[in-house]
């Protein structure tokens, strides 16, 4: 089993999350969106084989190869985009009520390893 | 941005973190003595085909897993009920095991599990055969208690379907609701809790008048209740005051009494309030834990008590109990709560037998729900392990009035689920 730890710094640019929104959730409704950020603006450690663990819960619904059918592909995402829509559900800033129940107990590292886990499988074509 | 990939990822291999695992477990079993772990798992449903793929799959070959199914062909429960309103081919709701056998290395056996030997470790086959098993894992969902209607038995569920098991079941209430008279009358009878998918008969109620709405307008659903109240009672009779005003009636059972009788040759089913007649009808039984997990001894009443933390048998622990069968208080028993639940299982009974990180068992259950075209529902929560039962940390459902586009996306995150699951289960 691979095990790692990568640091993950999260942008806190603006431009780049609300961008990373936008590409990625499709057929979500985009808006403004406030940005959580670290509260010591450091590092967060993701683990990978933490992510590939916490990701079960998130393939039930999105599927491992990307497929998009009426759920978004998640996969191939870059960390940061992923990271930025995952704390705009746990604010509430994005609409979906699974989505901000699944996005609220997730802490950063959690997030992290997650956000590292996705971003190694291949992008939905 | 940024992007990782495979290959930048596998440049910074060699540091290990222990994020949220719990401790090392110390290796047990057939692996201790230099031949592979063994894993046999019972009932190729959401519960056992997700051990299965998920044991196989990541234990890279270090276990081997052994599948019993009888079943060549599984039809899913969920879902059934939209082959009922006519949203699905029911040979799109059939899956195979050639994923799990080709690409993860199961071992797939289509036997039937006759009983199992706890104290050596052993299941016997139908055909005669016994599998031995380091860990063995126990997903049968659910057999009828059909003398818990009076008047029901096996001989009457082909008059009076149950259809809580997919197969010829709910084809043949489908059969038999096409065949009804002209404004003829269904009867629905749900089961007392608990029971599998909660809000199963009440969408089956509404697939059933999606159907009639357009084939038989004039057509009646007479819904007798075991109960008082429902799941997303208010969402349904909502939905069904939108789009099926004055088709069906919903009974409680404060209301008739209590069933007294079901007739499966005169289709009368007999209660405190009046005997109603059908011209189609499902009665769906009391339910309990599938009979293999009765005979393993890992029962306590109907079902299988667990070990939150692990799914594994309060009765043995070399048992793991997933699904309808298990008391997971307080997940509902679904096709999601019992693949969630595997998950959990497999991490643990990877860490068990090969020394893997186990990490802190979390739940998740959505339960969606279709009342008429482009019209769902949904209800889910998040869980967590507490010391005695697995407890809900935080939940939601859908709002009465929300708009058609939200409904629509609910509707088609449905079927991005049903994708998902299977895919999950199977490939």
């Amino acid at each position: 089993m691979v095990r790692v730890l990568v640091v993950l710094y999260i942008s806190i640019n603006i431009f780049s999350i609300t961008q990373a929104v936008a590409e990625r959730s499709g057929k979500l409704e985009t808006k403004a969106i406030l940005i959580t950020t670290h509260p010591n603006e450091g590092p967060v450690k993701g683990d990978f084989e933490y992510g590939e663990y916490l990701a079960a819960e998130c393939v039930t619904c999105h599927s491992a190869t990307g497929k998009d059918k009426g759920i978004p592909p998640i996969t191939g995402w870059d960390a940061e985009g992923f990271i930025s829509v995952m704390n705009a559900y746990k604010i509430k800033d994005l609409e979906n009520p699974a989505m901000q129940l699944i996005a609220a107990r997730l802490d950063e590292e959690q997030m992290a390893s997650l956000a590292l886990y996705f971003a190694t499988l291949p992008e939905a074509e | 941005m940024t992007k990782i990939n495979r290959r930048q990822f596998s440049a910074l291999l060699g540091t290990t973190a222990a994020a949220g695992a719990l401790a090392m477990p110390n290796v047990t079993g057939a692996a201790s003595h230099g031949a592979k772990p063994k894993v046999v798992v019972i009932g190729g449903g959401a519960g056992g085909a997700t051990a299965a793929r998920y044991i196989a799959k990541d234990s890279k070959g270090e276990i081997d897993v052994i599948l019993i199914e009888p079943s060549k062909r599984y039809y899913t429960c969920f879902f059934s009920n939209l082959y009922l309103g006519d949203f699905r081919e029911y040979a799109s709701i059939g899956h195979g095991y050639d994923g799990l056998a080709n690409n993860h290395g199961v071992n797939v056996v289509h036997d039937w599990a006759a009983s199992v030997d706890g104290a050596n470790k052993k299941v016997i086959l139908a055909s005669g055969a016994s599998i031995s098993y380091d860990k063995l894992v126990i997903s049968p969902g659910i057999d009828m208690k059909y003398d818990s209607v009076p008047g029901y038995s096996v001989e009457a569920q082909s008059k009076m379907p149950h259809g809580w098991k997919s197969g010829t079941q709910v084809q043949a209430i489908k059969h038999r609701v096409a065949n009804m008279p002209e404004g003829g009358t269904f009867v629905m009878v749900p089961p007392p809790n608990p029971f599998r998918c909660p809000p199963g008969p009440y969408e089956r109620v509404s697939m059933i008048a999606n159907y009639l709405k357009k084939n038989n307008p004039t057509a009646k659903i007479i819904i007798l209740d075991t109960k008082p109240k429902f799941s997303k009672q208010g969402l349904f009779e909502d939905g069904w005051q939108r789009h099926y005003d004055g088709m069906i009636e919903w009974i409680s059972s404060e209301v008739h009494g209590g069933i007294k009788n079901v007739n499966p040759d005169t289709m009368e089913i007999e209660t405190d309030l009046d005997t109603f007649k059908a011209d189609a009808a499902s009665v769906v039984p009391a339910q309990k834990a599938g009979a293999i997990a009765m005979n393993a001894g890992v029962t306590d009443g109907d079902w299988a008590p667990i070990m939150p933390a692990t799914m594994a048998s309060k009765a043995d622990p070399n048992i793991y109990v997933l699904g309808d069968a298990s008391v997971a208080k307080s997940m509902p028993k679904s096709g999601f709560s019992a693949n969630s639940q595997a998950k959990v299982a497999a991490n643990a009974i990877r860490g068990e037998l090969t020394g893997s990180k186990v990490f802190e068992a979390r739940f998740a259950n959505t339960c969606w729900s279709l009342i008429s075209d482009n019209d769902g529902v949904k209800v889910g929560a998040s869980y967590k392990a507490g010391a005695e039962k697995i407890d809900v940390v935080d939940k939601f459902i859908s709002k009465n009035g929300e708009d058609e586009a939200t409904r629509k996306a609910t509707y088609e995150e449905s079927e991005g689920w049903y994708s998902g699951i299977t895919a999950d289960m199977f490939s």
